[in-house]
C-alpha cells in the first residue's frame, strides 16, 4: 500500500517535471503555425540573423575544432606540472557568466583592453565586428568540446594505441587511424553541444560585439531587438532555434551510441571474452 | 520511508515558497517600469519603490505580456499612448521633457568636434535601436539635419537603451553615440560632450501612466503625484531634465 503510493508520488513528480520543461517550449509553437514560422523566413531580419548566427557559428567551431582536439589531446594522455590549472582554465569560461564573458572579451580585445593596442598597430578593431561574433561564440562554447574531447580521449583503450606503435604506425598515423575514429563519437556529442551553446550566445556578444542587423546581430539578438516590435518575428526565430537544438541533441545521442559501440569491440578484440 | 519523507517534504516546501514569491507583494511598495535615462534620478525621488530601467520599448512590451508593473514611465508618448489605447494603462501625462546630444570618449580617437564630422568615413557610431525612443530621436534629428544616409552607414551597432549607448562610448570603444543630454552628465569624467543644434531637436516628451492591472493603484497615483510634485519636479530639474511644460516667454 505505501510502496504504490510512493510509486504514485514519484510518477506525479516526474510528470509535473516533464510539464514544467516541455511547457514553454510547446508554447512557442502554439502561438505560430509551421505556415508563420515559414513566413518570418522571409523576414529579412529573421533571415539576417539565421545567416550571422550560422555563419559565426561555423567559423567558431572550426577553430574550435582545430585547436581543441590537439588541446583535449595532450591533456587527456600527458601529465604535466601545471596540468590541473590547465583543466580548470579549459572549464573556468563554462561557469563564467556571460556578462563576465563579455566584459572579460572587452577587457582583453577592446579598443582599450590589455591587447587593444597591439591589434590597433596590425590595424584591427575587434569590438562591433563579426569577428568579434565569432570569437564570443568561441570562447563560450570552447569548453563544452574540450571537456568532452578530454573525457573521449581518455576513455580510449591505451592498448590498441600501443598496438597501433609496435606494429610499427607512427604517432601521428597512429592519432589519426586509431585514436580519432576511436574518440569520433565523443568527439561529435562535444562539437553538437558546443554548438548548441554557441548559437545561444547572447550576454557575451551584446556586450563585446553589440547588434547591428546583417553584421552582428544573431538570432538571440535578434529576438531580444525584435521582442517589443514583431511578436510573431521572434516566436518563429525562437522556433528556429528550438528546432536546431533538437538536432543538435539527436546529433549528440548518435555521437553517443557511435562512441559506445567501439569501445565495446575493443572488449571483444583484446579484454576477457564474456563467452570465455 | 523516511527519506522519502523528505523529499516529499523539501518538494511541498518548494513549491510552497515559489508559489507564495509569485503571489506574495511586500505591502506598500510598488513596480515602477521606467526609462533607462531615469536611472539615477528616479530613486531619489522616492527610494523606497522597486525599480525596472529598461528601454522604454521592451518595457511597454513586458507590460502588454502583462508585467506586473504598478507605474510605466516612458521616454516618449508614443508608447503610453498605445498602451492606454489598448486599455492597459491610465492616460499619460507630460511629466518631463530631454534633450539629445552626441557624446565622445575622453580621448575622442576620431576627433570628432561637430555633429557634420559623423559623416567620417571609419567613425565607429553606436545608437539605440529604431524602436527605443532615443534611437527614434536619433534618426530625426539626423533626417532634420539632412544626414541620415551619410551617418547611418557609420553606424556599428543598435543598442537595446540608452545607457548601453552610454557605456560603450564612456568604455571607449564606440568613438561617438547619440545619448540624452542628462545621460551625458552621469559619466562626465569619461565623455565629451558635442550639443546639438537646437532647430535641430525633436520633441522629446517624456509620458507617465498608471497600469490598469496594478493591484496598489492607490500607490501607484501617489507615486505619479509625487513625480509631478514640486519637489519631484525640482529634482528633476537638478539631474538636468526640462520642467514638464515649455516656459512662456
Amino acid at each position: 500500500m505505501k510502496r504504490a503510493l510512493v510509486a504514485c508520488f514519484v510518477t506525479v513528480v516526474c510528470v509535473v517535471t516533464l510539464a514544467f520543461l516541455a511547457l514553454p517550449i510547446v508554447a512557442i509553437f502554439a502561438h505560430t503555425t509551421p505556415g508563420h514560422l515559414i513566413d518570418q523566413l522571409s523576414n529579412p531580419v529573421v533571415r539576417d540573423a539565421l545567416v550571422v548566427s550560422l555563419k559565426t557559428s561555423l567559423i567558431a567551431q572550426a577553430l574550435i575544432v582545430c585547436f581543441g582536439t590537439p588541446t583535449a589531446y595532450l591533456l587527456a594522455t600527458r601529465r604535466f606540472f601545471g596540468h590541473s590549472v590547465a583543466i580548470t582554465l579549459v572549464e573556468l569560461p563554462l561557469v563564467l557568466p556571460p556578462a563576465v564573458a563579455g566584459i572579460a572579451l572587452l577587457a582583453a580585445f577592446g579598443r582599450l583592453g590589455l591587447f587593444g593596442s597591439t591589434l590597433d598597430a596590425l590595424g584591427l578593431t575587434l569590438p562591433f565586428t563579426q569577428t568579434a561574433v565569432t570569437i564570443a561564440v568561441a570562447y563560450v562554447a570552447s569548453p563544452l568540446y574540450i571537456r568532452q574531447a578530454i573525457a573521449a580521449f581518455e576513455a580510449t583503450d591505451p592498448n590498441l594505441t600501443a598496438a597501433s606503435r609496435t606494429l610499427g604506425a607512427g604517432p601521428t598515423r597512429t592519432f589519426f587511424r586509431v585514436v580519432l575514429p576511436l574518440a569520433r563519437g565523443g568527439l561529435i556529442a562535444g562539437l553538437a553541444l558546443s554548438f548548441a551553446r554557441g548559437l545561444g550566445e547572447f550576454g557575451a556578444t551584446i556586450m563585446f560585439a553589440g547588434s547591428l542587423q546583417r553584421v552582428t546581430q544573431t538570432l538571440p539578438l535578434a529576438i531580444y531587438a525584435e521582442f517589443d516590435r514583431n511578436f510573431n518575428a521572434t516566436l518563429a526565430m525562437s522556433g528556429v532555434l528550438v528546432l536546431l537544438s533538437v538536432a543538435l541533441l539527436l546529433g549528440l545521442r548518435i555521437g553517443l551510441t557511435w562512441q559506445r559501440s567501439p569501445s565495446k569491440r575493443s572488449l571483444y578484440l583484446f579484454g576477457p571474452s564474456p563467452s570465455g | 520511508m523516511r527519506p522519502t519523507a523528505c523529499i516529499v517534504l523539501a518538494l511541498t516546501l518548494a513549491i510552497c515558497v515559489v508559489a507564495g514569491q509569485a503571489s506574495a507583494r511586500p505591502n506598500a511598495q510598488i513596480t515602477v517600469y521606467a526609462a533607462a535615462s531615469l536611472t539615477d534620478v528616479f530613486p531619489k525621488i522616492d527610494p523606497s519603490q522597486r525599480y525596472q530601467f529598461g528601454g522604454s520599448n521592451t518595457l511597454a512590451a513586458q507590460i502588454t505580456q502583462g508585467a506586473p508593473a504598478d507605474v510605466f514611465a516612458s521616454a516618449n508618448m508614443a508608447l503610453p499612448t498605445q498602451l492606454f489605447s489598448k486599455g492597459l494603462c491610465s492616460k499619460p501625462v507630460v511629466f518631463t521633457r530631454n534633450t539629445l546630444v552626441v557624446v565622445v570618449p575622453k580621448a575622442n580617437p576620431a576627433k570628432i568636434r561637430s555633429i557634420y564630422n559623423l559623416t567620417k568615413p571609419g567613425v565607429k557610431l553606436v545608437i539605440a535601436g529604431s524602436g527605443v525612443p532615443v534611437g527614434s530621436y536619433t534618426l530625426q534629428i539626423l533626417k532634420n539635419m539632412n544626414l541620415s544616409g551619410s551617418v547611418l552607414k557609420n553606424v556599428v551597432s543598435r543598442e537595446t537603451d540608452v545607457r548601453e549607448v552610454l557605456a560603450k562610448v564612456a568604455l571607449g570603444e564606440a568613438d561617438a553615440g547619440f545619448v540624452y543630454s542628462t545621460d551625458a552628465k552621469t559619466v562626465s569624467g569619461k565623455v565629451t560632450v558635442i550639443k546639438v543644434p537646437a532647430w535641430a531637436q525633436p520633441k522629446v516628451q517624456y509620458g507617465i501612466c498608471v497600469v490598469t492591472k496594478s493591484g496598489d493603484k492607490a500607490d501607484a497615483q501617489a507615486f505619479v503625484k509625487k513625480v509631478l510634485s514640486k519637489a519631484g519636479q525640482a529634482r528633476m530639474l537638478q539631474y538636468g531634465f526640462l520642467p514638464a511644460k515649455k516656459k512662456k516667454r
